[in-house]
């Protein structure tokens, strides 16, 4: 692939005439090691003044540690930086400011209570001047057409709106450098296109460096000048806007290594058979037009519809934060659905209401086993339990012995390392507890499972057995949806994959007829 | 469980903090007594005939302990939901009001009406909670907020009953009425003291004890108590096995209002104020049965022994100023004494964490 420091763009600024400035910024050779894993492995980026940069990339790809390095938060192993032709060495977040360079999270930094100008002023340590404060805030919304009340409370205020507030915050440092962190994750489509403008006049009229990080074709083929891709840590590819297009985009971010393996096919027609067995047409999950959105997140869902049979395995693919959370809180019975419908084996379940999910047959492993799959301070026994103790209790008490009988069982079953049954679910390993949540879930014998990132942060071995587990529980009838940014991971087990984009899914593709090319374009939200 | 080599060193290691900490709480108290005019060594015998020595003092010491355990026993129940109540000591005093209206009002009174005014003591105690579980779940006004402020209000509503003959104020023919108290309670309608050893002992005593072992069997031992104990530990958890935080959460929070409820109603069934209801009736039980959960860390066996121990200090105290101490240092010597039970736990749980953690840092 292209090295962008050989490339034409370098050696236009070095062998060039005095009058061309140096880049913005210059990246060589950084890694960032954490553990095992290099977050970035020898990444180069050159950053022109006055140019919309974009940095594309799927999740884990190295993006937002190249970005954290640039800012000051986090400290490279190797490599260098020059900021307008200086070596620099960015040790801290005030370093970075100093150097002129500031950074839009993805995720927001508002204190809710507070007002616009008070959110815009937060962490200044000079005398506070409420009025100038004010019209500074209103000059800045005025001079780039991000256009807020200084006083309007943040609390009240949209998704978009809190942006704008993010980036007034970010200008009034005045920093010749400015980071996005994919800055249209929360917003609509029109708010997005007036961002992007903002974006182009800050550059044009200003002459100030933009990066923008995203993972998404359509808006950094729209919005930047060059697109820096980045894959598993390195950079794959370097090019011009203009010379390109969303397939090149798409088949660079996704990448070639991801192969379709020769056993698939075989499991695959293996399935459809155990379905065409065990299922009767009708699906036992259907989610038809959901939609989620609060106030301060967005739209997060937007009409999804999908169905699962019986004995399928429906992958879902798509970017992180694309509403993939969202609807497993709601398969959970932890967010309530705005509009739309939620049916089980033909039925339709109350959605938001606690335990409906789980009483219906849904079962579910979360993305965060902590935060909504397991009680750390209870025992494992307990653990096991948790989804249904009416049937391990008599007139209103526990049965003691039922309940460690039952635990020793499923321990045995699903080869759970433990001391004993009744020792604290913390004291287990990742691993462990992860087969704790997936003994449970299908010891309630469920119609549908839900896998959310089933095996992040587990080792091989403990990954091949959840595999194994999805397939065989497929294979016994259950209807499996399995969430996953894998890409690999979805191919290998599904039947089926669907692509989230947005809140909805955007297109659908069979176990056969997996199309690499067209995945990315789907993930990156562009067809 | 606890045979593991580690937990058998954290066990030995917390006894041995406890000790440290108590003793040195003795020893600041001592210097305080002692530089204050006082002497260490009389105040401490004044404590102890206060508390149990002296003839009929260890009746008192029990009749103080037993509200004070029914209390801590219903705090438990909110804690384990994960909801901090901290209004007992207005729980109490509603409830003794509540029970009031029945048991000064109706004469000659019978047992029947001794239960219903317990019942009602214990409805107003829950109905007082409730509008703390109202506020939360309606508003989110933070419990731990609100169940304080009522405490005010509560001490406020039940002063006023005592001004209209209406409601609680004793009619006396030809008095004008100054002190703002209820009548005595109807004979009939009384609870039981037994005679022990020339102590008075109140009923209260073997009620508050059936009591607290019962809340700690339910809370082990029943669908309802683990239920409870999810909500608290995890409550999204608990929400998608099926555990409405609404729902659980209220009820946790009016069960330990009842409880301070039936506290208030038995203090006055067996005499507490000579059977009178006023608006400062609750005499810091309900505050100090809080802290009693707390030491106890809301478990009700722990809370037996706890509940002495506080009962001691109240009764042993009555006794200090006829030993030249300031009766203010009693408070000061309180406030020490549950600091040093507070310590040792929570320096314990830090340690534990601090091994816990290099532990993991050492496997990654």
């Amino acid at each position: 692939m292209a090295d962008p420091i050989s490339d034409h763009s370098i050696e236009n600024h070095k062998g060039g005439g005095t009058s061309v400035p140096p880049p913005a910024v210059v990246v060589r050779r950084i890694v960032k090691r954490y553990g095992a894993l290099a977050a970035c492995d020898g990444v180069d980026l050159i950053m022109r003044a006055g140019e919309i940069h974009g940095v594309l990339g799927q999740n884990g790809a190295g993006k937002s540690t190249l970005m954290k390095i640039l800012i000051g938060l986090v400290m490279p192993d190797e490599g260098s930086i020059a900021i307008n032709g200086k070596d620099a060495r960015i040790g801290s977040p005030q370093i970075a400011s100093d150097l002129g360079i500031g950074m839009v999270h993805q995720h927001f930094s508002l204190v809710d209570g507070l007002s616009v100008w008070e959110n815009v002023v937060l962490g200044e340590k000079a005398h506070l001047d409420r009025s100038a404060a004010r019209s500074r805030v209103a000059e800045i919304g005025e001079r780039y057409g991000l256009d807020v009340d200084p006083d309007a409370r943040v609390s009240s205020l949209t998704a978009g709106q809190r942006q704008r507030v993010e980036i007034i915050k970010c200008l009034r440092r005045d920093p010749k450098i400015l980071i996005f962190d994919e800055p249209t994750s929360v917003l609509t489509p029109e708010e997005s296109s007036h961002l992007f403008g903002v974006l182009r006049n800050v550059v044009k009229t200003e002459g100030r460096t933009v990066a923008l990080v995203s993972h998404k074709l359509e808006e950094v083929l729209r919005a930047t000048d060059d697109i820096t891709i980045m894959r598993d840590g390195k950079v794959v590819a370097f090019m011009r806007t203009n010379e390109t297009d969303r397939h090149a985009l798409a088949e660079a971010m996704v990448g070639r290594s991801v192969d379709l393996r020769g056993g698939k096919a075989r499991h695959a027609s293996e399935n459809t058979i155990v379905a065409s067995d065990v299922a009767a047409p009708v699906p036992v999950l259907e989610v038809i037009d959901a939609s989620v959105h609060t106030k301060a997140a967005g739209v997060q869902l937007a009409n999804l519809s999908l169905s699962v049979m019986a004995g399928e395995i429906v992958g879902i693919a798509g970017v992180e934060g694309n509403g993939q959370r969202v609807l497993a809180d709601v398969l959970s019975s932890l967010t309530a659905l705005n509009s739309g419908s939620i049916k089980v084996k033909g039925r339709e379940i109350a959605s938001g209401r606690p335990g409906a999910m789980s009483k219906s047959g849904i079962g579910v492993i979360p993305e965060d086993r902590h935060d909504s799959g397991c009680v750390l301070d209870m025992s494992v026994a307990e653990n096991l339990v948790l989804a249904d103790q009416v049937s391990v209790a008599q007139r209103g008490f526990l049965d003691r012995k039922k309940i460690s009988a039952q635990a020793e069982e499923l321990v045995q079953q699903f080869g759970i390392n433990c001391s004993t049954v009744d020792a604290p679910m913390w004291t287990l390993s990742g691993g462990n507890q992860q087969r704790v949540v997936l003994a449970r879930e299908l010891s309630i014998g469920p119609s549908v499972l839900v896998a959310a990132q089933p095996t992040r942060g587990l080792d091989v071995g403990a990954i091949e057995y959840m595999g194994g587990r999805l397939k065989q529980a497929a294979a016994e009838g259950v209807g499996v949806l399995l969430i996953s940014s894998e890409i690999e991971e979805l191919i290998e087990l599904s039947d089926r994959i669907l692509v989230m984009y947005r809140g909805a899914v955007v297109g659908e593709m069979k176990a056969g007829e997996i199309d690499i090319h067209r995945l990315g374009m789907l993930m990156g939200g562009a067809e | 469980m606890s045979t593991t080599p580690s937990a058998k060193r954290d066990r030995i290691e917390l006894i041995g903090l406890y000790i440290v900490s108590i003793l040195l709480a003795f020893v600041i108290a001592a210097i305080l007594v002692n530089t204050s005019g006082g002497s260490w060594s009389k105040a401490v015998e004044a404590m102890i005939n206060g508390s149990f020595k002296n003839p009929g003092r260890w009746g008192e010491t029990l009749r103080r302990a037993a509200p004070l355990l029914i209390v801590a026993a219903g705090s438990a129940i909110a804690a384990k939901a994960g909801i901090i109540n901290i209004g007992q000591e207005g729980q109490v005093l509603i409830g003794a009001t509540g029970a009031a209206f029945i048991m000064t009002k109706i004469h000659p009174g019978s047992p029947l009406m001794l239960i219903l005014g317990v019942v009602l003591g214990m409805l107003a105690g829950a109905a007082w909670a409730g509008i703390s579980a109202l506020l939360y779940y309606w508003r989110r006004v933070p419990v731990v907020l609100s169940t304080l402020l009522l405490v005010y209000l509560s001490s406020q509503i039940t002063g006023y009953t005592m001004t209209r003959k209406f409601l609680l104020l004793e009619v006396v023919e030809g008095s004008p009425n100054r002190i703002q108290n209820s009548a005595k309670t109807a004979v009939n309608s009384r609870l039981g003291i037994m005679h022990i050893f020339g102590n008075n002992v109140p009923l209260t005593v073997p009620i508050a004890i059936i009591f607290a072992v019962g809340v700690a069997y339910i809370l082990a031992h029943s669908v309802w108590g683990f239920r409870l104990k999810m909500l608290g530990f995890n409550p999204r958890t608990a929400q998608r096995a099926g555990v409405s935080h609404v729902r659980f959460g209220t009820m946790a929070l009016l069960t330990s209002g009842a409880a301070a409820g039936l506290a208030g109603s038995l203090m006055l069934a067996t005499g507490e104020s000579n059977y009178r209801a006023s608006s400062g009736f609750s005499a810091s039980v309900g505050w100090d049965g809080l802290l009693v959960a707390l030491v106890a860390r809301n478990n009700p066996y722990a809370s037996i022994p706890v509940a002495l121990a506080f009962a001691c200090l109240h009764t042993g105290s009555n006794f200090l100023a006829a030993a030249g101490v300031e009766s203010v240092l009693v408070d000061v010597i309180r406030g020490l004494l549950v600091l040093a039970l507070f310590i040792p736990p929570a320096v314990s749980e830090l340690r534990k964490k601090r091994r816990v953690l290099a532990l993991m840092t050492e496997r990654a």
